[in-house]
């Protein structure tokens, strides 16, 4: 009970201060009304991404000893953070609810398809915790990479902002970032604007891709993991 | 009855000898080619031989010739960087001292840790609990950390649970060298009542008495390659022949 008051504090506060800070002190220009509604929305799944991703790089060295000894299959390491930060996110949901609820946003029937946003977003999770999980074990200084690749890709994905709030000449580089079309798909529950399938499909293509080069590169250095920890 | 239940075909598996030694990108991706590279060495090479069930198969050779890698190897634990290892029925390992136990948790939460990951579900687990417990005596430290133990408890629980574990192949390694007389006593009568229940045994030991005392076969292992496959006898033999030492 306490480690999901914990898992929700978080976000919830990171929430309270963008909120803070850009309706009452910067005049918002950018997302949707209720903005906490709009923010919770991509920040808690931002989460989810973020907790497993950096868990990720510590996935083999700090179970190392039971990695050694056990020899189910090693994909299994990466894939319970993913479905324990995933459970985490699920839990969350009835938080975003009630939010949305308090603050007057309503529900549409695109609410269908955050299932399939949960999905893709899986997908591409696993795909980078595979790719990051095994490298971390040879490169120990990209534990610190990541940390700061993730602290850029923060704001690099719409969560205090939307991808239309960039400037037209972006829009279509943003696709490229698979979070934009999770994002956008989560956010198209309270706010229809938010719906671009283009940006969706691209992103949904891009975490398969992402899955792929995980699965290989997973595969490929396995062995050496296993000799290495 | 004789079944091959493992089965190693032309093994070859090598470590880097300087940890430091530079990886590249490169490296991780280029196809497993049977050239050494600069600072790595073959732990083992050429390494093939078959195991039919209920066999009893003694490991010998000097320290650091490749006896502990192959058991890891049989227990899949590491993968080859050459030929194949087929291994049909599941194997309950005793490699490294620990276990596999996870240091931080109690005795109590590695034992059901331990069984689970080998797939007993919790009540087999829970049926066979008191019974682990009281074969490693240790029934006072259920709940200590198990970081907490001394060494020679640590064989204790970890022999405990893996000789309960329902695998077919049974694997030990020198550890339990570090339990007390009385214990060892106790670990090789269990060994001996999973030997006449059909199990396969792999055992490493610089003891020659034991070797004796279970197993019918035996393998030699010299600078990373299977010397001699043959009884154990006639193995122990050779290698008081070229490494014991020579009566005076």
């Amino acid at each position: 009970m306490l480690g999901y008051f914990w898992s929700i504090l978080d976000p919830l506060v990171m929430a309270g201060i963008y909120w803070f800070v850009f309706t009452v002190v910067f005049k918002r220009s950018v997302g949707e009304d209720p903005y906490i509604v709009f923010l919770l929305a991509a920040l808690l799944p931002w989460m989810w991404f973020n907790g497993a991703i950096s868990d990720c790089t510590r996935a083999f060295l700090r179970e190392s000893k039971l990695i050694r000894s056990t020899r189910i299959p090693r994909t299994i390491w990466v894939n319970r953070l993913v479905l324990s930060k995933g459970i985490e996110f699920i839990a969350a949901i009835p938080v975003l609810i009630l939010f949305a609820v308090f603050s007057g946003a309503t529900i549409n029937a695109d609410a269908v398809f955050f299932p399939l946003a949960i999905l893709i977003q899986a997908v591409l999770t696993a795909g980078v915790g595979l790719i990051v999980a095994p490298l971390v074990v040879f490169f120990r200084d990209l534990e610190r990479a990541v940390k700061l690749i993730l602290r850029f890709l923060f704001y690099a994905s719409p969560i205090i902002y939307a991808t239309s709030d960039l400037p037209k000449e972006l829009h279509f580089w943003a696709a490229f970032n698979p979070l934009s079309g999770i994002f956008s798909l989560y956010r198209a529950a309270f706010f229809p604007g938010e719906l671009d399938w283009f940006i969706v499909s691209v992103g949904a293509a891009m975490s398969v891709a992402f899955l792929g080069i995980g699965l290989l590169v997973f595969s490929r250095t396995e062995r050496a993991v296993l000799k290495e920890i | 009855m004789s079944e091959t239940v493992i089965s190693l075909n032309d093994v070859g598996i090598r470590f880097r000898r300087n940890r430091r030694s530079r990886r590249s990108f490169k490296d991780l991706f280029a196809s497993t080619r049977r050239r050494t590279r600069p600072g790595e060495f073959w732990a083992l090479q050429n390494v093939s031989f078959s195991v039919q069930r209920g066999e009893a198969i003694g490991v010998v050779g000097r320290n650091g010739q490749g006896k502990s890698t192959l058991l890891k190897l049989v227990t899949g634990v590491v993968l080859p960087d050459e030929g194949t290892v087929n291994v049909i029925e599941g194997v309950a390992p005793l490699i490294e001292i620990t276990g596999g136990f996870v240091d931080d948790l109690s005795v109590r939460d590695n034992v059901y840790l331990t069984a689970g990951l080998h797939g007993m579900t919790r009540k087999q687990i829970d049926s066979r609990f008191d019974d682990i417990i009281e074969f490693a005596e240790i029934a006072d430290f259920i709940d200590t950390p198990y970081k907490h133990l001394s060494s020679g408890m640590k064989v204790r629980i970890a022999f405990a649970v893996i000789s309960r574990l329902e695998e077919p192949i049974i694997l030990v390694d020198e550890v339990l060298a570090v339990g007390d007389k009385a214990f060892r006593e106790k670990c090789y009568r269990r060994i001996e009542e999973l030997l006449a229940g059909g199990r396969t045994l792999f055992f490493v030991s610089h003891n020659e008495r034991d070797l004796r005392r279970f197993c019918a076969r035996g393998l030699y292992l010299d600078k990373g390659a299977l010397v001699l496959d043959a009884p154990i006898n006639e193995v122990l033999d050779r290698y008081n022949a070229e490494y014991g030492i020579k009566p005076a």
